[in-house]
């Protein structure tokens, strides 16, 4: 285990362990499924996961940007998940289908 | 003590809710799966003394967005997927294999790390005799970072306006064209067909 302030109850450590966890999942769920909502679900996860080092390391280094920029992460997921699921409504729409490795309209 | 006890709880189910969400065929169990995990976050952001963000994870992320994502999958009856096979098959296992690699490499290198505190005097003694986290966090968030919180909320805008131009319904007369192109001006009538 690594350093710690003697005051920080948890080793920083341990967020990185879950944070590379979660975001292992994520980018698995991304690669392997085919279904365009899980891939979307997959990348909140892997954003989660960013999330909590961010907190993590903004309490061991005893500074609130790491905090503050937690919420800039929030507002661009929020952005990405409107958008991405705007992109999903039309695909879905055109070609009646969500699996990502039908859409192929522009393989060369 | 406790608190190591409850961060492993949380993150062990954290992890567990994460795997289900990669692994549920039904698309809605998939979605509230993630939920748990969000939820679980949360409580990771409590332990942390990030009460603020703990809060906004549950109302934002758990709430909002997620509320936003089961909308469009009621929306789009998404029940006749679960018959077709839900993962690639040329590279599933390659993908799986690359993944376990991946962790393994994050593993080696952060038992090889010793970080050192930079001490950036926001402890939580002194964010408490400076009137509680969330004051101390919105103080730093609209002294240091007003700019980026602007930006973000034009992010938010744009990312609004392009959602609503991306579903909108396309005139039924000809479905082959736009209504209008991007760029030109709607016209009055056709701006109020739209809406």
């Amino acid at each position: 285990m690594g350093a710690t302030p003697a005051d920080m109850p948890i080793p920083v450590d341990w967020y990185l362990y879950l944070s590379a966890a979660l975001f292992v999942v994520g980018a698995a769920g991304v690669l392997v499924r085919r279904n365009l909502f899980i891939i979307l679900f997959s990348i909140e996860l892997m954003m989660n996961a960013v999330n909590i080092n961010l907190v993590g390391f903004s309490r061991f280094h005893e500074n609130l940007v790491g905090q503050n920029f937690v919420l800039f992460t929030m507002a661009v997921a929020a952005a990405e998940a409107a958008v991405g699921l705007a992109i999903a409504t039309t695909l879905f729409r055109n070609r009646q289908t969500l699996m990502v490795d039908l859409f192929d309209r522009m393989k060369g | 003590m406790v608190e190591r006890i409850l961060f492993l709880v949380f993150a062990v189910l954290a992890v567990a809710g994460g795997l289900g969400t990669i692994t549920r065929k039904n698309v809605v169990h998939a979605l509230i799966l993630l939920v748990f995990t969000f939820i679980n976050i949360a409580a990771i952001f409590f332990l942390t003394q990030a009460y603020f963000l703990a809060v906004v994870q549950i109302l934002v992320y758990a709430g909002a967005i997620m509320v936003l994502f089961v909308f469009v999958v009621m929306f789009l009856n998404l029940r006749t997927f679960q018959e077709q096979e839900q993962t690639h098959r040329g590279q599933r296992w390659v993908a799986l294999a690359l993944s376990v690699l991946v962790l393994a490499e994050f593993v080696i290198i952060l038992a090889g790390i010793t970080f050192t505190s930079a001490k950036g005097g926001f402890t939580p003694e002194a964010v408490a005799a400076a009137g509680g986290s969330t004051r101390v966090f919105s103080d730093a968030l609209f002294n240091q970072m007003l700019l980026p919180f602007e930006v973000a909320s034009v992010i938010l805008l744009a990312a609004m306006v392009g959602a609503i131009i991306l579903v909108k319904k396309e005139k039924s007369a000809d479905v082959g064209t736009r209504a209008w192109e991007p760029g030109a001006e709607p016209s009055a009538e056709s701006a109020e067909e739209e809406v």
